[in-house]
């Protein structure tokens, strides 16, 4: 399973070059930090899909000595292994540039990103091979775009659940949505799973 | 004997094309020849047996083991070739060896580098550049670096010139002085199979029509010629295919003992060629 | 030992395998006891199928010309010469006494068939 999750870094070797540059980019044009954060966890896990959604690289995988279950686990924990390394080059890249950030922005950088993660993994095997970067453009812009709108929408028309989020202290409400995103994180990953196991190569 | 591969009553069912009941084995220690037209569903098959598709009904066992229960442990003892290259294309050998080596337990260095020289292949270039014929080189290098015991390959000479053909069967006739080894390759160049094959394994339409040794083959099916009026609905039955022209016929049969017991001397009984019986069939079968 | 295949002969594979070696043990070339190559080994060297090999030693085996021990190999079985020299003298005798009956149907002589053997045998 770790060699899957390694296969990552081999396959990427020439995007890797690029990851430093990406990420100084986004500090020189001081960008919020959560941002920063979003974008460098997203790096290595979606490029890898640019790979695997080819059915070449489903058929390689499946017929090493790797089992389906695993396949899927190495994509469902290898994001969140990258995720970590990305914070902690994102975070010395930070220091080294004098920029302030606080783990709040480590928080909602990451959060946001296992938000992501856990609503387009799935649309990767759901969709055939070229639709896929279309949905997942269109993903983004949705949970980027419409995404705040339809909240703040909500919020001022369900004043129960403003209020109920209001009421709660900053703790409370980090755990909670903590506590969501982690939900739907796993809920994702037992969906990808199932289509995963179905899928014919 | 004892079966490598075995498929139960298979049936895998696509929207206009199905593997009906299928029922294949695979005898170790054996070269067995995988022959169909193109669209018989040879790959189909193969990934059937690769667990790259799941049967709708029936059972497929290797090793006499399950994929339920052990899946890595089967893969573990498969060396696989297929038609097209599935390895990162932009990748070169010794990184895909790199991503490769760690899945198999068995993966031995010294056996991929010696193969890698007898291949001449270049570690350092990208998969992409190689010709059709190194990809094919690639694959066998890495296909056989883990001491697999069952080797199945997907067309691994189509679109190749006749030398790199020729050499692919010498190394394939030197894989089986290891009484261990099983071969089975699919194939429509059934002169690919003419030297090395133990047993050929027909599929027609979806459906095996025959399993068997290159001998039983040769005394069962034959071309048979003679004279139109010999024919009548008695002694069709033992043809598969008729086909019928002013200065006479020309049949397959698999039944060559009845033949010669209905038509003596008055026919030409020829050997059929694995070709001449697969061209036979291309009409469907025909027995009246 | 020497095996010569012919792809284009009507006679099978495995059957001029198990004629030329019957050939070389009558002939002695084959000692008793000496190992040949085995099943694998001989397919690889002629490139040709393993069940052909394999079918030959099984038809030599049968006609007792060669012994297999699991494990070991194929070896060549101790042959009682005198035995198979009097089967094949009983052959030659036979078609010899055809070719009489075949010669008296055409009137030739004792003689003119002698001549003619002759002939032949130093052809």
């Amino acid at each position: 399973m770790f060699n899957l999750i390694r296969r990552d870094v081999i396959l990427q070797k020439k995007q890797l070059l690029m990851f430093i540059p990406f990420i100084l980019f986004f500090i020189i044009m001081d960008a919020h930090p959560a941002l920063i954060f979003l974008v460098a966890s997203i790096f290595i896990p979606f490029n890898t899909y640019a790979y695997d959604e080819k059915a070449e690289t489903n058929i390689l995988l499946n017929s090493l000595p790797y089992t389906r279950r695993e396949i899927i686990a190495s994509r469902y924990l290898g994001a969140i292994v990258y995720m970590v390394l990305a914070v902690g080059v994102t975070s010395l890249a930070l220091a080294a540039f004098n920029k302030s950030f606080s783990m709040t922005d480590i928080a909602i950088g990451s959060g946001l990103f296992l938000l992501f993660a856990a609503l387009t993994f799935p649309l990767f095997y759901i969709f055939k091979p070229g639709y896929i970067s279309a949905a997942v453009m269109i993903g983004f812009l949705f949970l980027a775009g419409v995404g705040p709108r339809i909240v703040l929408f909500i919020a001022e028309h369900t004043t129960a659940i403003t209020d109920f989020i209001a009421s709660l202290s900053t703790p409370a409400l980090y755990t909670g949505a903590a506590a969501a995103i982690t939900a739907l994180y796993a809920a994702s990953w037992g969906v990808t799973h199932i289509i995963y196991q179905r899928k014919a190569f | 004997m004892e079966n490598v591969v075995e498929l139960k009553n298979v049936t895998k069912a696509f929207k206009g094309f199905s593997v009906k009941n299928m029922d294949l084995q695979v005898k170790k220690g054996f070269v067995t020849g995988f022959i169909g037209a193109n669209g018989a569903g040879k790959s189909t098959t193969i990934k059937l047996m690769m667990n790259l598709l799941k049967p709708d009904a029936g059972e497929v066992k290797l090793f006499g083991l399950d994929y339920k229960t052990h899946e890595k442990a089967i893969k573990e003892r498969i060396g696989f070739v297929y038609d097209g290259n599935v390895f990162f294309e932009g990748l070169n050998l010794k990184d895909i060896k790199r991503i490769v080596s760690p899945a198999y337990k068995n993966w031995d260095d010294i056996i991929f580098s010696e193969y890698i020289d007898k291949f001449q292949l270049p570690l350092h270039k990208a998969i992409k550049t190689f010709s059709k014929g190194m990809q094919m080189k690639a694959s066998l290098a890495i296909a056989l670096s883990h001491h697999a015991e069952l080797i199945i390959m997907d067309e691994p000479t189509a679109g190749l010139d006749p030398i790199f053909r020729r050499e692919l069967l010498n190394l394939l006739q030197e894989l089986m002085v290891d009484g261990n080894r099983t071969i089975f390759f699919s194939t429509h160049i059934t002169t690919d199979l003419d030297r090395i094959a133990d047993y050929i394994a027909f599929i027609h339409g979806g459906e095996l029509v025959f399993n068997q040794s290159i001998h039983e083959i040769a005394e069962n099916y034959a071309l048979v010629k003679g004279g139109v009026e010999l024919l009548d609905r008695d002694t069709e039955k033992d043809f598969v295919h008729i086909h019928r022209t002013s200065a006479g016929f020309q049949a397959l049969t698999d039944n060559m003992k009845a033949v010669k017991h209905t038509f003596g001397d008055m026919v030409v009984i020829e050997r059929a060629s694995l070709e001449d019986i697969m061209y036979n069939f291309k009409g469907g079968m025909h027995h009246v | 030992m020497q095996i010569i295949i012919s792809n284009s002969s009507k006679e099978p594979i495995y059957e001029q395998i198990t004629n030329q070696i019957k050939s070389s043990i009558l002939a002695g070339d084959l000692q008793e006891g000496a190992a040949l190559p085995s099943i694998r080994q001989l397919a690889k060297d002629l490139q040709i199928s393993v069940i052909t090999t394999k079918r030959a030693y099984e038809e030599l085996e049968k006609a007792g010309f060669i012994y297999s021990i699991v494990g070991k190999g194929s070896f060549v079985a101790e042959q009682n010469l005198e035995v198979i020299k009097e089967k094949k003298l009983k052959v030659i005798e036979e078609q010899l006494s055809a070719v009489i009956t075949n010669g008296k149907e055409l009137g030739l002589s004792l003689d003119e068939l002698q001549q003619l053997l002759k002939l032949l045998y130093e052809e």
